[in-house]
């Protein structure tokens, strides 16, 4: 997991903590650069490697909008990227193919990942924000027999 | 490579049939259209142009004119050179999003082929629809004929996207008036008219990879209101090259445009204020009267509707006796917007040197406006003139039937 | 300035036959106008389309109009048209009809103190003959061209040819033969 978080590279500001300037040096058009410099092929460079600007999302923190979170258990997931596929904030890390973890940078903890989750018992559950993942990994529910 | 046309020096073509060829030589990219009388003509020859090699662009065809308008957003955001054409009902349909396209700051050139607005349905020419647009953020330039229609359309392109504008750009011409209307127009060639304009120089182009943006952000109250002063600014100095590009345009036609347009005005007495059409009419009007019974009378008209030429406007009303104000739409409760511009603009002038203010709502929904009648108001505003105050009402209706209409008194004391 | 007023049912090429009339006008020099009212109207509606020509610029614009020649290109217009609306005493009408110039007037009570200044030609028959279609344009220019005395016929039909050059050779050829015949056959 670690190496491929904003928090990493640079740390993330809370959303909404731009410097507030005036009508003269707002961008024109509303125009908002993704990077401060022109970068070559952007689309073959992993989120973690493009020079994001402070205007790009990546940089910014939805963090402490959360009250719940995701954890993921890596023993029962088939990496089947349903989650992936399905996360409004792209906050699920999965590289090749094969799920990493959860960005909590970005994570509003909305439950969508958990929702469509197909394995049994599930491989992400909702915990309080203030649980320890290896406390709430303790805490894992058995595997769910079929009702006969 | 787009073929070149052969025109002639002298074509005869109608205010549509010249825009379009105004379109074909600044080789528009994309025109995305649903297309609408009086203004179908324009993006109709353009799709013909592109079919026939003309042009190397693309037509888009859409499902309404807010789709044609968000086409041409995409397309300009995208980095193209972009244009389309409508009127009336296509025109308010587009209105959400000729805001998106001056937000963005995107030089798309729009011709408003002037026609009413519903209810009574109605093809014909009026106002209403540049007049819903006013707030929009688009530079707006008036044609009176098709020659200008050709002309104001090569300029529209080079205003829009010169670097210290980056705004869109309406050309406005009167529907069936100037749209249907063939008369001598005189065009440039095709590489004259192109080396005129130049090659689009994209800014912010969503199709450059290496730099990628965001078109279309949200702003709440922390940044909205700074980003909407700095588009007012861009387009309250978009005067300077607006004014250095019809000054090129005169050097390289001989024919000269003024923000403001002003005509035998330098001794007039009274005058009438204008758009459209109306403009040419009036000044055949004061002509007539200026040989037949030594009325001074002038014409002013806006050429550049946005930016408003407030200080040229004061400067060539200030000290004449009484102006009337024609809006060629109904204000519905309240005062035409051209009276209330110009009345705004007189107040900052020393009382002694402000004329009286009439306001005439005429031609609505095509209503023919005729020489006659444009002798008549200026009869009428050297009759207010003479005695020193307004003797009709304010606010009068020009060509109406039945009993005369008329709001507001000058008030005296 | 020279007025014209033509009446026309939508379909007929009245508009065409304007703006035909403006471009061979204007190799000449001269300003031209060509303009008609119509809308929404459906093909056979009763229409109206105008001409101005004039040496200075044509700024214009009213659609009030004292026409120095009325054209009515349609044979049933003559009757149910107020063709001689605003007329202005030397107004010259060339009206298409298979009527003879005499008993065309005696029809019209409007036409029977202007009966110098009506003029008859068969424009429908003309061009079904050498068109093959009831498209009566063509041949009343020609006939405009005779009465009013604007252009020499071969300066009109090598203009003509020009105008119409988008067209097969077969339908320049009809039309060239239509606007002859009128020429020579207008009353």
């Amino acid at each position: 997991m670690r190496g491929v978080l904003a928090t990493d590279k640079r740390g993330v500001r809370e959303l909404g903590a731009e410097d507030l300037v005036g009508w003269d040096e707002v961008t024109q058009g509303v125009v908002l650069n993704s990077f401060d410099i022109e970068v070559e092929n952007p689309a073959f460079l992993r989120p973690e490697e493009r020079p994001y600007s402070d205007f790009n999302s990546y940089t910014a923190t939805v963090a402490s909008w959360r009250v719940i979170k995701p954890v993921y258990n890596r023993d029962i997931c088939i990496d089947c990227q349903n989650c992936w596929v399905w996360c409004p904030d792209s906050s699920i890390i999965s590289r090749d193919k094969q799920m990493l973890g959860i960005d909590y940078d970005h994570c509003k903890g909305c439950g969508v990942c958990v929702e469509v989750c197909p394995t049994n018992p599930k491989s992400l559950l909702m915990f309080a924000e203030a649980e320890e993942p290896e406390e709430a990994l303790g805490k894992w529910p058995e595997k769910k027999k079929k009702a006969k | 490579m787009a073929e070149k046309m052969e025109l002639k020096s002298t074509e005869v073509w109608d205010g549509n049939y010249a825009a379009a060829q105004a379109l074909r030589q600044a080789q528009v990219d994309v025109v995305a259209a649903y297309p609408i009388t009086p203004s179908t003509p324009i993006v109709e020859t353009y799709g013909s142009f592109v079919a026939n090699g003309y042009i190397d662009g693309e037509f888009v065809m859409v499902e309404s004119e807010h789709a044609a308008m968000s086409g041409c957003v995409g397309a300009a955001a995208a980095g193209g050179r972009v244009a389309t054409a409508t009127s009336s009902q296509g025109f308010m349909l587009m209105i959400e999003v000729l805001y998106q396209a001056s937000g963005m700051r995107l030089p798309i050139v729009l011709n408003v082929v002037n026609r009413a607005i519903a209810s009574p349905l109605n093809v014909r020419g009026d106002h209403g629809d540049m007049y819903a647009g006013r707030d929009s953020g688009w530079v707006q330039l008036d044609a009176f004929n098709a020659q200008e229609a050709y002309d104001l359309n090569l300029c529209a392109f080079k205003i829009g996207e010169d670097i210290n504008v980056r705004l869109p750009v309406m050309v406005h011409q009167d529907g069936f008036v100037t749209s249907h209307t063939a008369q001598n127009v005189h065009p440039l060639s095709d590489d004259e008219a192109y080396a005129f304009i130049g090659d689009y120089k994209p800014v912010d182009e969503m199709l450059d990879f290496s730099k990628p943006v965001t078109y279309g952000a949200q702003t709440e109250e922390d940044w909205h209101y700074e980003h909407k002063a700095k588009q007012h600014r861009a387009l309250m100095d978009s005067y300077v090259v607006i004014d250095r590009v019809f000054e090129a345009f005169e050097k390289k036609t001989g024919r000269k445009y003024k923000r403001l347009e002003t005509y035998m005005m330098e001794d007039a007495e009274v005058a009438i204020l204008a758009l459209g059409t109306t403009v040419e009419t009036s000044i055949l009007a004061a002509k007539q009267l200026r040989e037949e019974e030594g009325i001074k009378a002038g014409v002013v008209a806006p050429r550049v509707i946005r930016p408003f030429p407030l200080n040229e406007l004061r400067a060539a009303l200030a000290g004449i006796k009484c102006v009337a104000a024609l809006d060629r739409s109904c204000p519905m409760g309240a005062m035409g917007a051209l009276y209330n511009e110009t009345c705004g603009a007189l107040a900052t002038i020393p009382a002694e040197q402000r004329p009286l203010v009439t306001n005439f709502i005429y031609g609505l929904g095509g209503r023919d406006f005729a020489v006659d009648e444009a002798k008549r108001i200026f009869r009428e505003q050297k009759g207010h003139a003479d005695v020193g105050h307004i003797t009709t009402h304010v606010q009068q209706f020009s060509g109406l039937r039945g009993p005369k209409l008329g709001f507001y008194e000058s008030k005296r004391s | 300035m020279i007025e014209i007023r033509w009446h026309s049912r939508a379909g007929q090429g009245a508009v065409t036959g304007a703006k035909g009339l403006g471009d061979v006008v204007s190799t000449t020099g001269k300003q031209v106008q060509a303009f008609a009212l119509y809308g929404s109207a459906k093909r056979g509606a009763a229409m109206r389309a105008y001409n101005r020509i004039d040496d200075e610029p044509i700024i214009n614009h009213e659609k009030f109009m004292l026409p120095d020649y009325v054209l009515v290109i349609d044979p049933a217009l003559a009757f149910t048209d107020n063709i001689t609306e605003n007329d202005k005493g030397t107004t010259q009408y060339i009206i298409t009809t298979h009527l003879s110039k005499d008993e065309l007037i005696a029809q019209i009570p409007e036409l029977q103190d202007k009966k110098e200044r009506v003029h008859v030609v068969d424009c429908i028959q003309i061009s079904l003959d050498e068109i093959g279609r009831a498209i009566p344009n063509a041949p009343m220019l020609g006939a405009l061209v005779k009465v009013s005395g604007m252009f020499e016929l071969d300066y009109f039909l090598d203009s003509m040819k020009r105008v119409l050059a988008k067209f097969p050779q077969k339908i320049i050829d009809g039309n060239m033969r239509a606007i002859t015949r009128a020429y020579n056959e207008v009353q």
